[in-house]
């Protein structure tokens, strides 16, 4: 394994190990002397404790010295010594955010770039309990009492030296009794000495011998054995056990197993590198193209064997699509887990009572759409807390409890995953945000109420929030554009549904992957688009008798439903529908979006594809229809049709 | 034949790093566990000649491990894998049964010279 390899290992594991912390600081917080304290403390203690062990094995000096620090207070906590207070908490806090931005930093290569010092001090103050230091040195007087006196002197960088001399005390009870040391025992143990101690010890064994096992306990420089004082009478004799323990300690065992031994049980789980999986994806992507090219080949052949291999191919290329996938799944709870604590800092900074509710955390979703979204669901959390959840004295005012509750959830619908932010606060104040409306023009001065899918449009329109934070209008609606923008780049949807006192609810509809969705393709003229079949719902013929003209625009019945219809000829700018015979009829696909529905008319339908959805830089005066580009089996391009953007 | 050695210590990182080392020097790597509980299933299931114990470790901590495992077999060969500032715990795995220590960081030259000290 390479350096880089370490890193990236460390890193990985680091971030987990925050997130626990993180996770524990909270319990830690709402139950500071309840039983639950204890088990956090020491969850908390243990991630602290890794990172520092292998911060210091890279060389990361200022991720382990600040976990040092850490971990003494810590330590100091889960032994009584300090007490859990806000200020103590708040350190806490502090500390492992700053942990954390030296792990990054470190890892980037910028190890000295995270100032910690001031963070230090404070923690080596709360963390020293009064140290034990004897003076030391090689005039460590001898210890009295009643054995052959022995002068040992460990290297002078020795880790541990306590525990090593420890150990050589503990050799030499194997070879006789120790009477006295020097200094005392609970001393050495604790690192009370600088390089020297004593021992007195009472042995049948020569000064050769003692020689040989002290120096053998490792780290021996020096040793000087004096002429053995002739024990006296009230001296003990060895213990009786010693010779069973210089058995055990001197005695070689062979291993009790010479047969082969294996791996036995390993973990069912390996780590893979995200790029890896991001190029597995993309390859099983251009797979799926070659197939549309082979199936297509493979029927205007007509050889009924060549079809049958064609056939079973595609199969085990759908199959091992599946299994891609379902590898690049993870549970939310990835990036959920560390929103308690985005919470709890956002709501004590605008002093805010706040009860935060997870739900769905198993449910999962592609890694890198996960990650992608993470930063959103971040913003709605925040402007719920900022703008939507009232201050207590204002909550209790209008009868409401002076905590406000705020739900994150996930779920899964059909091939989507719909994410939930809500809040029970004042909602969005859709007068402000008509008054705005009016004064860009955006809606009809006529107007006295925005329907929610107008609401959000105006929330979502670039600009229509900066307007708003600075003339600090109601402050809702701060960076849904953004939100918007990203959720629909990944092929996703976005409501908002809002009661005036009741509160607000995000939602957002996300496709389970990225890359490979199935496609109903369809012509207009000469062109072929492509539309996500998770997004539709039926398609029929468009006869007459299914068309009516209501206000003066066409709509469509079906199924006693009457719809918006679109045509996406007249969308794209392409010339009028010119019948290629007198029998041929428009289709028409119905396309929905949870509870919208309208009809997308069009010439033909040409099928259904696997498609693989391209990245597709957008000319930014585009068209705002289409949400990626493709490439079809016989390698024309085709241009992916936006739903969410028609309804 | 080389020696065998189980690797103990709930961080990957670390598991990777001493199996590197030992590798290296020709051990052979039979098991690894994540917890005490797993160190001391799998000291009886593959008998290794070696075992190095991290201290602070989920489930059984990496003391109590090395209580079982020599309650177990007394001749167990168990280093145990410290940071600074431990010193009580490692007495106390020493006390326990543990032949002896190193401290993280790791250099390599320590850790084989402790391995060698341990298989004695």
């Amino acid at each position: 394994m390479d350096n880089l390899q370490y890193a990236e290992l460390f890193l990985t594991e680091s971030r987990e190990h925050i997130a626990a912390v993180n996770k524990a600081l909270l319990e830690l917080e709402r139950d500071a002397t309840g039983p639950g304290a204890a088990p956090a403390v020491a969850s908390i203690f243990r991630g602290v404790h890794t990172i520092k062990g292998m911060g210091a094995t890279m060389g990361y000096a200022i991720v382990a010295e600040l976990a040092h620090e850490l971990e003494t207070v810590l330590d100091r906590i889960r032994r009584g010594d300090l007490a859990i207070n806000v200020a103590i908490m708040d350190v806490l806090f502090r500390a492992t955010d700053v942990l954390e931005k030296a792990v990054e930093a470190a890892v980037a290569g910028r190890d000295g770039e995270v100032v910690a010092t001031e963070l230090v001090t404070t923690l080596h103050a709360l963390g020293v309990s009064a140290p034990r230091r004897s003076s030391g040195g090689w005039t460590t007087p001898a210890p009295t009492g009643a054995g052959t006196l022995v002068r040992i002197r460990l290297a002078p960088d020795t880790p541990l030296r306590g525990v090593r001399a420890f150990i050589i005390v503990k050799s030499l009870r194997a070879i006789g009794e120790v009477t006295s040391t020097e200094p005392p025992l609970e001393d050495i143990e604790a690192d009370g000495f600088e390089t020297d101690f004593a021992v007195r010890v009472v042995t049948t064994s020569p000064a050769a011998e003692i020689e040989r096992t002290i120096r053998k306990a490792g780290d021996v420089v020096f040793v000087r054995i004096d002429e053995p004082q002739r024990v006296s009478a009230p001296a003990r004799a060895p213990r009786p056990s010693a010779p069973v323990t210089v058995e055990a300690m001197t005695a070689t065992v062979p291993a009790p197993s010479g047969e082969t031994k294996s791996v036995v049980g390993q973990a069912r789980h390996v780590r893979i590198d995200v790029r890896r999986l991001d190029t597995l994806m993309n390859l099983i992507g251009e797979l799926l193209i070659a197939r549309g090219r082979l199936t297509q080949l493979a029927g205007e052949i007509g050889d009924l064997a060549l079809e049958e291999t064609v056939t079973q191919s595609s199969r085990l290329i759908a199959e091992l699509r599946d299994e891609i996938t379902a590898s690049r799944m993870v549970p939310v709870s990835h990036v959920f887990d560390r929103f308690p604590r985005v919470v709890r800092d956002a709501a004590r900074a605008v002093g805010k009572q706040i009860d935060f509710v997870v739900d769905g955390k198993g449910i999962e979703l592609d890694r890198s759409m996960l990650d992608e979204i993470g930063d959103s669901i971040v913003h709605l959390l925040r402007n719920s807390i900022d703008h939507g959840i009232e201050p207590p004295d204002v909550r209790t005012a209008a009868g409401k409890s002076a905590t406000g509750r705020l739900v994150l959830s996930a779920a899964r619908d059909r091939s989507a995953v719909v994410i939930k932010v809500s809040d029970d606060g004042k909602g969005i104040d859709r007068e402000r945000v008509l008054a705005r409306a009016k004064r860009d023009g955006l809606v009809d001065a006529n107007r006295t109420d925005l329907t929610e899918d107008e609401l959000l449009r105006l929330l979502a329109r670039p600009g229509f929030s900066t307007v708003d934070k600075v003339t600090d209008l109601s402050g809702r609606g701060v960076g849904v554009d953004a939100v918007y923008t990203r959720v629909r780049a990944l092929g996703g949807a976005m409501d908002i549904r809002s009661v005036p006192g009741q509160g607000t609810t995000m939602v957002l509809r996300l496709p389970l992957t990225l890359a490979i969705m199935r496609a109903l393709l369809v012509r207009v003229s000469a062109e072929v688009y492509a539309i996500p079949l998770a997004h539709v719902s039926e398609t029929i013929e468009l006869h007459p008798d299914v068309l009516r003209t209501v206000k003066g625009r066409e709509v469509l019945l079906a199924r006693d439903e009457v719809l918006p219809l679109m045509r996406l000829r007249d969308l794209v700018g392409l010339p009028a529908y010119q019948a290629p015979s007198e029998i041929a009829l428009e289709h028409v696909v119905v396309i929905d979006l949870g509870d919208r529905r309208a009809g997308l008319v069009i010439d033909e339908l040409t099928g259904q594809e696997e498609i693989v959805v391209k990245q597709y830089d957008a000319v930014r005066d585009g068209l705002p229809f289409f949400g990626g580009a493709t490439l079809l089996g016989d390698g024309t391009p085709s241009l992916i049709v936006d739903v969410s953007s028609l309804l | 034949m080389s020696h065998t050695v189980l690797i103990c210590d709930d961080a990957i990182f670390m598991r990777t790093m001493v199996g590197d080392i030992l590798t290296q020097a020709g051990f052979e790597i039979v098991g690894e566990a994540e917890t005490g509980l797993q160190a001391v299933e799998k000291y009886q299931q593959l008998r290794p000649d070696l075992v190095t114990m991290d201290i602070v470790m989920p489930d059984m901590g990496g003391i109590d491990a090395v209580r079982e495992i020599c309650k177990k077999d007394p001749n167990a060969k168990i280093l145990m894998c410290s940071a600074m500032g431990q010193q009580a715990l490692v007495v106390e795995a020493i006390q326990a049964g543990a032949k002896d220590f190193v401290v993280k960081p790791f250099q390599p030259s320590r850790v084989l010279e402790a391995v060698q000290r341990v298989l004695g």
